[in-house]
């Protein structure tokens, strides 16, 4: 567990800073949502304006946009955004950071097994993601029942809530995948952003063109909000994708890993 | 009994080689030096012991307990120290020092107070940053985290780099009382002096394959020294082809240049007579001991 110990300790201060930047996000754009939906047929007028090709790009569904739940969801793209390069930025990290920081001879030459070096870091990453959704669902549910004029079914605020926390969990990981098979990562940022926002852009062009196959490849759309305020439940065919997915790159992950020559520092 | 034993122990790099069929065996409580130029596989072998790249072909045990079935147990033992030494920057000496120790089952407590020992006797200053150590004093840490468990086995990687001669010397006389405590080392370097100040056997290794293994004291036997004289006259080569024991002669305008292997006294009393500039007479490097000792002496 020293190594679990020792991550958590490692992503103390980032956590901190990607907690308060996401709940800052959630609490500005909630306190901002009795100013919508004060005039609804008005800032519907104005919605309604824009080219649907524009309002699909931004992800605004004129029919759940003005219910807390749809503004909510809305916000939550861009929650996501932010959460998945951190998420990213982890995965990418935990483990390459032993070889960037040339710091995996200490380690590894330690009386600790390959396997329980990964399953610690894995466990730690998780754990680093739980206590954020945590967090950031605490801060939304409170500020969503102070904003909101009407009483609110929590339950489902939470199921659109927790869709953070899938995003998270599959760009996680992607990016401990990507970190094994990329022999030398200098920087995480550098494979995070470019691969999260290539996800995030291939899904916004998928709602511009109006292809729906995008849904299969894009974890940003796994989680339609608008299915999820009509159903109160996720569509669980991406649930299967997602949880099939994270079973193979976490397995692939550590198979590579195990097999790896770590070879002197040069 | 055997504490390290290769058979036929193996490594290629795609298809370049690292190491070829190496056997060795170090026994317990010898201090075994491991020598050869760089690039020779020292450290291919030494990171195979330790389960950091997969052999290729071929085995090792330590401890009698195979190395790719038992790594995390059989590290219990061992205690090791790179050339090049890398910690978390982030950290402090002291944290650095306590999460080397919370990896190994012995009682902490006895790790803590021994950290304490060996910070005092090598002077170190555990409050520090790791970020902020010279390299030297990394190098200090680097020590530490390799013996604050009392190991069985201490391999050194080419050890030495980054400490000054008096911290050297310290690090010597503790690898001493480990190995009179019953410690084995394994000890790699490329310079012979240091293995020859320290080591009972010696295994020579290059190109990837284990060229001998001896008893220091034969080996010290066969020392040669290089001369090298620097005059501002032409020195007659004659005078130094004559005498025995001198090879790889080389005469140029400026002086003349020779390994010499026998009595020194004799070289002496040549060169007292010459008039010089400048005298060198310093340890041949490895690869001038593997060219004019290991080759000349089989054909001869």
């Amino acid at each position: 567990m020293n190594v679990f110990f020792r991550e958590l300790k490692a992503y103390q201060k980032s956590t901190f800073i990607w907690i308060a930047s996401l709940c800052t996000l959630v609490v500005v754009f909630l306190l901002m949502f009795p100013a919508f939906t004060k005039d609804v047929e008005a800032t519907r007028a104005i919605m309604a304006n824009l080219p649907l090709a524009v309002r699909n790009a931004l992800d605004i569904s004129l029919q759940n946009f003005f219910t807390v739940y749809g503004f909510f969801a809305y916000l939550l793209t861009f929650a996501s955004l932010a959460g998945a390069v951190q998420a990213m930025n982890i995965g990418v990290g935990i483990i390459s950071k032993e070889d960037s920081g040339k710091t995996v001879d200490f380690l590894l030459t330690k009386p600790i097994s390959r396997i329980k070096v990964v399953t610690n870091k894995i466990l730690a990453a998780v754990f680093i993601l739980l206590l954020t959704n945590l967090i950031f669902i605490l801060v939304a549910l409170s500020t969503a029942a102070m904003v909101s004029v009407s009483s609110f079914d929590a339950g489902l605020l939470l199921l659109i809530a927790l869709t953070l926390l899938f995003v998270q969990l599959f760009f996680l990981a992607f990016g401990i995948l990507l970190s094994v098979l990329i022999p030398k990562i200098k920087s995480t940022i550098s494979v995070s952003l470019p691969v999260v926002f290539g996800f995030f852009v291939i899904g916004m062009l998928g709602a511009v063109i109006g292809n729906d196959n995008v849904r299969y490849i894009c974890p940003f759309k796994f989680y339609d909000s608008n299915y999820i305020i009509d159903h109160s439940a996720y569509d669980i065919k991406f649930l299967i994708i997602e949880a099939v997915f994270i079973l193979l790159a976490i397995t692939a992950s550590y198979v590579i890993y195990l097999r790896k020559d770590i070879r002197a520092v040069s | 009994m055997n504490i390290i034993e290769t058979k036929k122990l193996t490594k290629y790099y795609g298809k370049a080689i690292g190491i070829v069929d190496v056997d060795l065996d170090v026994k317990e409580g010898e201090i075994f030096g491991f020598i050869g130029p760089n690039g020779a596989g020292k450290s291919t072998t030494i990171r195979t012991l330790l389960g950091l790249i997969h052999p290729t072909s071929g085995g090792a045990t330590i401890f009698g307990k195979d190395i790719t079935k038992f790594g995390p147990e059989i590290k219990e033992e061992i205690g090791y120290l790179p050339s090049e030494v890398f910690y978390y920057d982030d950290m402090k000496v002291i944290d650095l020092l306590r999460y080397s120790g919370s990896f190994y089952k012995k009682d902490q407590s006895v790790i803590a107070k021994r950290i304490e020992e060996l910070a005092a006797y090598l002077d170190l200053d555990l409050k520090k940053k790791i970020d902020d150590l010279s390299y030297g004093n990394k190098k200090k840490v680097g020590i530490i985290q390799g013996l604050l468990h009392e190991p069985k086995l201490i391999i050194l990687d080419e050890p030495t780099g980054g400490l000054d001669p008096l911290m050297q010397q310290r690090f010597f006389e503790l690898l001493r009382k480990e190995n009179k405590k019953g410690a084995t080392i394994l000890f790699s370097s490329h310079i012979l002096g240091e293995v020859q100040k320290l080591c009972n056997r010696v295994a020579i290794i290059k190109d990837g394959k284990i060229i001998k293994v001896e008893n220091i004291k034969d080996l010290a036997k066969n020392t040669h020294k290089r001369f090298k004289l620097e005059s501002p006259t032409k020195i007659d080569p004659a005078q130094f082809i004559s005498l025995k024991g001198v090879s790889d002669f080389v005469s140029t305008d400026s002086g003349v240049s020779f390994l010499y292997r026998g009595d020194i006294n004799e070289a002496i009393e040549i060169i007292a007579k010459l008039n010089l500039t400048n005298l060198l007479v310093e340890e041949p490097d490895l690869e001038e001991i593997f060219m004019h000792y290991y080759q000349t002496d089989k054909i001869s």
